[in-house]
């Protein structure tokens, strides 16, 4: 009985912290509040408004920030899903020359910090023309080594009679992949392209990096040139909430495949 | 010859430009990288080969030290309290609470919003001045308003309370896995043996949790030292470099004085410490599988 006491409390108190900061992000998102005039529970609901909002939709860069944000993430989404789906049925299915050398080589890779190849790919994208565009952002996300291998983990678990059949019934490989294969990924498929939506969306770095013109922005970069300004509060907490909607729907839909695939990419 | 399209086209289909994309965009940058160490890359004009120039600098750049500093000290602050909230976050949704499902939806939802956003809250949380919530708190059990982020033995801490309150729910996900992987009949037989809950958490859980303990002290690591995104939203980089952590002394040099080859040197260190931490847990965790 005390032990239920103790965990009921912990799991109440310990979710109200937790939430907190999402419940001043969308209260504060209402209130009409300068930076400097900000009180310690300015969030309070009175006198809510829908200013803020007004103001963020009617202000052109906001939704071109929402809009750039939606193009260099929808696209490598897409694109690490296909890829990493047929990479993955590769490496786990396929006998070719080279295949245990390669996929050494990609793990090994894979240890390289995202930091240490942003200062070539500056130098690389500025000769190619790309600073300023979405090509800076798109190109280098189409597929990603983790992607391969949590497909290739989730393949590897599964016999081989299905595909021997499809051949024996003539059936060519990429008939077998689209028929066979991928109906059977779905979860882990569906795993990528959750762990890409958040990577490319919240991304930061790479757009402050390769992006200097304010109507290339992202939302993240957008944001985050707010922060520094110390304008209004409401609106930068309108910004926040208008940004993690996104978010919050594919974490709503997608939550179980976000959690099993930290599992996967961990645990093997 | 058509048997062999037949059975592996899609690998010469999808893999030739997906490897022309590898080489591209990962192998070349990382020797480019290295090769930009030895030369005094200009943003106008060629560039000039320097040798160990900037490789010599880094040893005695007081600052690169002091960023590494940070960000050791930033690591002390943030993986312990990291582990041990998750931990005891996991140890609360397994007990056999009701609605477990959507209290660790809650405690996973900062882990997939971004920086940016819980940043702008944060920001306001710690203000330095009384407009700031916890320092309103603080004033309830009598403390003065604490200058946080302006504060350059506080600002740190702050931003690793900014971290742990992002990735717990992740470290949560890989502790419950590890106590659902628990066998129950364990428990049953202390309980029989009369053991408090106390005692059945320090003499069974937790040493069987040691394979998770280990991988999530890895990974913590590897993340604390790419530590950039709070730094550079809250602080940039002060007060007096206080949070001037290797990245984001890495994108300064990089970035704002353009002095890339430097920055180049600056990443390379970073990848020998996350190589160091990385060829650890592949030795340990290889052995550990070998255990079961």
């Amino acid at each position: 009985m005390l032990k239920k006491v103790i965990s009921y409390t912990a799991l109440i108190v310990l979710g109200f912290c937790f939430l907190l900061p999402f419940l001043i992000m969308i209260l504060g998102s209402f209130k009409d509040v300068q930076y400097a005039q900000l009180d310690p529970l300015f969030w309070i609901p009175d006198q809510p408004t829908m200013k803020n909002y007004l103001y963020i939709m009617r202000d052109g860069i906001f939704m071109r920030w929402i809009l750039n944000s939606v193009i260099i993430t929808v696209i490598p989404v897409a694109s690490q899903m296909i890829f990493c789906a047929v990479l993955g049925y590769i490496f786990a299915k396929k006998q070719f020359p080279g295949r245990e050398i390669i996929f050494w080589i990609f793990m090994a890779v894979i240890m390289i910090p995202q930091q240490l190849l942003i200062i070539p790919k500056f130098i690389m994208f500025s000769g190619f023309g790309w600073i300023n565009t979405y090509w800076a952002l798109i190109i280098p996300e189409l597929w990603g080594i983790m992607g391969v291998f949590l497909v290739r983990q989730f393949l590897q678990s599964i016999p081989n009679d299905l595909e021997e059949a499809a051949y024996i019934d003539g059936a060519n490989d990429i008939q077998i992949f689209f028929k066979v294969i991928l109906p059977l990924s779905v979860p882990v498929v569906a795993t990528v392209g959750t762990f890409s939506f958040i990577s490319n969306w919240n991304d930061l770095f790479q757009p402050l990096i390769y992006l200097t013109q304010e109507k290339m922005f992202p939302v993240t970069l957008g944001l985050a040139s707010m922060l520094g300004k110390e304008g209004n509060f409401g609106i930068e907490m309108a910004g926040s909430a208008v940004s993690f909607i996104p978010t919050f729907l594919i974490f709503l839909f997608f939550q179980r495949y976000f959690t099993e695939g930290i599992q996967m990419s961990g645990l093997k | 010859m058509k048997r062999e399209w037949n059975r592996n086209a899609i690998v010469y289909i999808f893999l030739i430009p997906v490897l022309g994309h590898f080489i591209v965009f990962q192998i070349y940058p990382f020797i480019l990288s290295f090769y930009l160490t030895f030369m005094d890359w200009k943003v106008i004009g060629d560039p000039e080969f320097v040798g160990l120039k900037h490789w010599k600098y880094f040893l005695s750049d007081k600052l690169a030290w002091k960023a590494i500093w940070n960000t050791v000290k930033f690591s002390a602050y943030y993986i312990v309290p990291t582990m041990g909230l998750g931990l005891i976050l996991a140890l609360i949704i397994n007990s056999g609470v009701k609605s477990a499902k959507f209290f660790k939806g809650i405690f996973f939802l900062p882990v997939v919003t971004s920086f940016v956003i819980i940043a702008g809250i944060w920001g306001w949380l710690f203000k330095g001045t009384e407009a700031g919530m916890i320092n309103y708190l603080l004033s309830f059990i009598g403390i003065e308003p604490q200058l946080f982020l302006s504060n350059s033995s506080q600002a740190l801490a702050v931003l690793a309370g900014l971290s742990i309150f992002k990735v717990a729910g992740s470290t949560m996900i890989y502790y419950f896995a590890g106590l659902q992987s628990i066998d129950q009949q364990l428990y049953e037989a202390a309980r029989i043996d009369g053991a408090s809950s106390f005692k059945i958490f320090w003499t069974i859980t937790f040493p069987l949790l040691k394979p998770i303990h280990f991988f999530v002290a890895i990974t913590t690591t590897i993340g604390s030292f790419q530590i950039f995104d709070s730094a550079y939203l809250l602080t940039g980089g002060g007060p007096n470099y206080a949070t001037t952590t290797i990245v984001y002394y890495l994108y300064e040099q990089g970035f704002t004085s353009l002095n890339l080859s430097y920055a180049a040197v600056l990443s390379y260190i970073l990848f020998f410490i996350i190589l160091v931490v990385s060829l650890i847990q592949r030795k340990y965790l290889g052995q550990e599988s070998n255990n079961y």
